[in-house]
């Protein structure tokens, strides 16, 4: 095994993918300015680097999925500086260093109406000349000392523009030399980078003086280091615009993972027999659920799936909850960036609910009809296992009538970890502290090629089913859920089905299943993400794949009452719940609200019967 | 061919004759249509539509780049639905007239941007003479010869001959004249006369409403028709409207394309009475519709009013036409609609693409423009996602 070469810059943001690569036995790290990484891959003196964004344009680089250097804000060390306001600058003195940021600056600009001159000349030389009628570029870390009277951050003014993150620099490397192994190692790297980003401020700190505390938010708050679809997307809008303005050649995107993979042998199956073999309820094995997926009429899987629900559900009578979901807390490590619900610990919109809120809102659900609280939260980085084990006995104590559903595996992982305690003891304590339920979020896409590209930060698919399964042989029941539509395949969500299947041939823990579309407002579309047709499909197939899985959950919330009422004609035997509140996804901008009655009108409508239900999916003799 | 699993579910829903009736292209009665109402299976009602539909237009789904002018909201009548209409100009009523020259140069603006055509619809305006509706025409006909213009409900046409003392023919030929092209299909609601009395007694009557279309298909002039649905009507009263409209249709051919439209409660008198009705209600009423009207051509889906998720569902339950990209919407949009304000073609295209369909743009009369063929990108049309 030969190890590669790779180039990074030195830079402070830098340092959280690279430090862990210093005793790489795989890497061998080359440090230069941005403009000369791209040099150094283009001379093909090394095999990959960490490069600006626009040095991907006009090549067929392929990138390392998952991680890169980003903002979705202010980022504090790309600003444009001048004594007067933008709009007046005649010239502007572009730093030299990263073209990226040039191109970046001349198309904020532009979107402006502002064309000023623009003159390459190195930072030192061009801010003490950003006087009068002339603005410079600063970039790097020297920026983070520079002073003057307009300073405008060009990854803010970016997000303003497009709502969309701004992507500075990733890792990529000549087509087709970076293999799996290295692509791995640099992820990993990346992984354990974050984990240090205390230390890497503090070393910082004493190289190059400043402020330890200042240099670490600005590792851990203004820097993203996913390239999750968010990131994609702000990625592809930045190279389109730039091309658009003729500052850049057309690029198209590619990721080291694309390329070389090794494709299953499919075996030739008609669609009709899967079709029949679905409706029956005969097992189906993943070249068929593939075929289907691919390949079967909306309303061809629609019927199969509704067959099925005939035959586990012949009474006619489409059941929900009324429950009422609560974030304990909005503060996060983990950073998906498919997430707009997270803030990082300090941030001013940052919080953690306290009791008398969490009682009050509890209280509410009671008065409600309501006889469960939906309780999920960030992955905060202080909260122990003592503070949900309080938490839990508090809830149970005060509020003995109400179920508690709560904690993702997610969570669960955290929880072990920031306690230094096994999964199992974990788990245990949790119940014993008043634990009901657990839901089955953050499955997203249970493969880990979907994974690494969307959170590269969260828990693999083994991990989140190794909770699952602890939790199921400790007598609880959970749901699942998917999250498609993030750029996956086929392939992919037949996996996620078959490992949820899997599971519970072996616990028979999961009462339901639960799909949804990525809801990603402000991003640009792949055809067909979250549409109302793909919803349909998915959880048509999912009725037919999941076979030993009673109850398939119609997520109104994100497709809106009449797409759900289709739902049910097409496997879908269950309403979810009345939304007393739902942050996560209204973050994201998506506004759909029902009570009961509208709920029950809804079911009643499209031809059911409506019930309540428990989070056992037991029917409840009155509305509680 | 549809599938046994259709067949099956067909069956099991007490619809096999009607099935076969349909397989044979025979026509189906109104007592038939209202067992497919009635029929508890939403996706066999859909598989059976989905079938008439793709027999018709394989996976073609039109639609086509339009602005609308509702010039005047200004309104005599007092229909129940309605959130649009003011009694007056006072800015206090949030009335509004726009003067002739504004009209036309809101749309000639758009000249060079793609749009095919304007779809003109407004208030019944006490004071406007009738040379403010021809002038309005000739203006958009002198100033965009090319632009197809699709103007006056048969409500608003009945309302001049009544005022200016013309008959409907002489009212539609002046029109033609100055350069109209087609009519837009509004004002039928429902032709139930028990209905009508609640929600619209002050209008054109059914009888008059299909009067001006009889008159306006023997011009030669193709029009639109439509269905307001979810308010006290029955599903009796749903099945007589439609009935007809295909009985006209039978006589003349001169429908184009037929438009359920769904009741929209915010802002006018009767929403607290009566909430919306839901998106099964809208699926199945298309379903009927397609398989019920089978001298018409073309089912149309509002996307401004069902929004845009609700109306991708549609394109698998007989729906083939999405109205377009709807610039400058104002009526629903009162009523609450929250649907956004035009959608880009790209949009539409996705949103069609992603149903497995074929997008094709076409003029006002249903001449295909450009068929836009499966993207590179996009890959089997069928697929869930890419």
């Amino acid at each position: 095994m030969s190890r590669i070469r790779v180039a990074a810059v030195s830079f402070l943001n830098a340092r959280p993918l690279t430090v862990a690569l210093e005793d790489s036995a795989r890497v061998e790290l080359v440090l230069a300015e941005p403009s000369a990484c791209a040099a150094l891959l283009e001379r093909g003196e090394v095999e990959g680097a960490l490069l600006p964004v626009g040095a991907l344009a006009g090549r067929d680089y392929e990138i390392v999925p998952g991680i890169g250097i980003g903002a979705d804000g202010p980022v504090q060390t790309v600003v444009l500086v001048g004594e007067q306001s933008p709009a007046v600058w005649d010239e502007v003195y572009l730093d030299t260093a990263s073209r990226t940021s040039v191109v970046l600056s001349k198309v904020l600009l532009a979107e402006r109406g502002l064309h000023p001159k623009f003159t390459p000349m190195p930072a030192d030389e061009g801010v003490p000349r950003a006087r009068g009628t002339k603005g410079a570029l600063v970039i790097g870390d020297r920026a983070f000392d520079v002073k003057a009277n307009h300073v405008l951050d060009l990854a803010r003014e970016w997000n303003v523009l497009t709502g969309l993150p701004m992507v500075f620099a990733v890792w990529a490397g000549r087509p087709g030399v970076l293999q799996p192994e290295d692509v791995a190692e640099l992820v990993r790297a990346a992984r354990e980078g974050m984990g240090r980003r205390t230390e890497i401020a503090q070393a910082f700190a004493r190289e190059k003086g400043g402020d330890p505390e200042r240099y670490r938010r600005y590792l851990t708050h203004r820097l993203r280091y996913s390239l999750g679809p968010h990131e994609l997307s702000g990625m592809e809008t930045y190279l389109a615009k730039a091309a658009a303005l003729g500052f850049l050649p057309e690029t198209r995107l590619r990721f080291a993972d694309d390329v070389v993979r090794s494709r299953r042998v499919r075996r030739t199956v008609s669609l009709d027999t899967a079709l029949q073999k679905g409706a029956d309820g005969e097992r189906l094995d993943p070249d068929e659920a593939e075929l289907l997926d691919e390949k079967a009429p909306l309303l061809e899987l629609g019927l199969a799936a509704d067959q099925r629900r005939r035959a586990l559900h012949p009474e006619g009578v489409v059941t929900y909850i009324v429950s009422r979901n609560v974030n304990y807390t909005n503060v996060c490590s983990t950073a998906c960036h498919f997430c707009a619900f997270y803030r990082p610990r300090g941030h001013r919109e940052a919080y953690v609910l306290d009791r008398e809120t969490l009682g009050r809102k509890i209280q509410e659900t009671l008065d409600l009809g309501g006889i469960e609280i939906l309780l999920q939260g960030g992955l905060h980085p202080d909260l122990g296992i003592e503070w949900y084990e309080e938490l839990f006995r508090w809830v149970k104590r005060d509020y003995p009538r109400i179920n508690l559903h709560a904690l993702s595996p997610e969570e669960i992982w955290h929880i072990a970890r920031t306690s230094q305690l096994p999964l199992e003891e974990t788990i245990t304590r949790l119940v014993a502290a008043g634990l009901d339920s657990i839901p089955g979020g953050g499955a997203e896409v249970l493969d880990d090629e979907v994974r690494r590209r969307i959170a590269p930060l969260k828990c693999s698919t083994d991990e989140w089913l190794t909770v699952m399964k602890a939790a199921h042989r400790q007598g609880l029941k959970s749901t699942a859920t998917m999250m498609f539509g993030v750029g996956e395949e086929s392939r992919h969500r037949v996996t996620h089905l078959t490992r949820l299947r899997e599971l519970q041939d072996e616990t028979g823990g999961f009462t339901a299943f639960i799909c949804w579309t990525f809801q990603p407002e402000h991003t640009r579309l792949a055809p067909g993400d979250n549409g109302a047709h793909a919803w349909l499909r998915v959880n048509a197939l999912s009725r037919l794949v999941l076979d030993n899985v009673p109850n398939l959950q119609a997520s109104w919330v994100t497709m809106g009452g009449g797409v759900a009422q289709a739902s049910l004609h097409m496997g879908c035997n269950d309403f979810g719940s009345v939304m007393i509140e739902e942050n996560v996804v209204s973050a994201a901008g998506t506004t759909f609200q029902m009570d009961a009655e509208e709920i029950e009108r809804h079911i009643r409508d499209a031809g059911f019967a409506p019930a309540r239900r428990n989070m056992r999916y037991q029917r409840l003799a009155v509305g509680a | 061919m549809l599938s046994s699993l259709a067949h099956r579910a067909l069956e099991r829903a007490g619809l096999g004759e009607v099935r076969d009736r349909v397989l044979e292209g025979k026509r189906i009665t109104e007592e038939e249509a209202l067992r497919l109402f009635r029929c508890p299976d939403l996706a066999a009602l859909g598989a059976l539509a989905n079938h008439v539909r793709e027999a018709r237009h394989g996976d073609r789904t039109f639609y086509n780049r339009n602005v609308h002018l509702n010039f005047t909201n200004v309104c005599v009548a007092s229909c129940k639905f309605c959130s649009f209409a003011r009694p007056d100009d006072r800015q206090a009523s949030e009335g509004y007239t726009m003067p002739l020259e504004e009209s036309v140069q809101s749309v000639l603006r758009r000249k060079g941007s793609g749009i095919t055509e304007v779809h003109i619809v407004n208030g019944l305006h006490p004071d406007l003479p009738w040379s403010h509706y021809v002038d309005v025409v000739r203006k958009l006909r002198q100033g965009w010869p090319e632009l197809a213009i699709k103007a006056y409900t048969a409500v608003e046409i009945h309302f001049f001959a009544e005022k200016f003392g013309k008959s409907y023919e002489q009212v539609l030929r002046e029109l033609l004249d100055a350069g109209l092209t087609t009519l837009p299909g509004g004002g039928a609601e429902i032709f139930a006369s028990r209905v009508r009395r609640k929600i619209c007694d002050d209008k054109a009557t059914a009888e008059q409403w299909l009067e001006v279309h009889r008159v306006a298909h023997r011009l030669g002039i193709k029009s639109n028709t439509t269905m307001l649905y979810g308010t006290i009507e029955t599903l009796e009263e749903r099945v007589d409207h439609m009935a007809r409209l295909r009985a006209l249709q039978d006589e003349t051919g001169g429908f184009q394309v037929f438009i359920p439209l769904a009741f929209h409660p915010e802002h006018n008198m009767i929403g607290k009475a009566f909430p919306k009705p839901t998106g099964f209600d809208g699926l199945r009423t298309y379903a009927v519709a397609r398989l019920f009207l089978d001298n018409f051509d073309h089912l149309k889906a509002y996307w401004v009013m069902i929004g845009e998720r609700l109306a991708q569902t549609a394109l698998s339950f007989g729906v083939d036409d999405l109205d377009g990209t709807v610039l400058e919407e104002r009526i629903y949009h009162m009523a609450g609609a929250q649907t956004p304000q035009g959608l880009t073609e790209a949009g539409l295209h996705r949103l069609i693409r992603s149903a497995g369909r074929v997008p094709v743009e076409r003029d006002s009369l249903y001449h295909v423009l450009r068929l836009h063929g499966p993207e590179g990108a996009a890959g089997a049309p069928r697929a869930a996602t890419a």
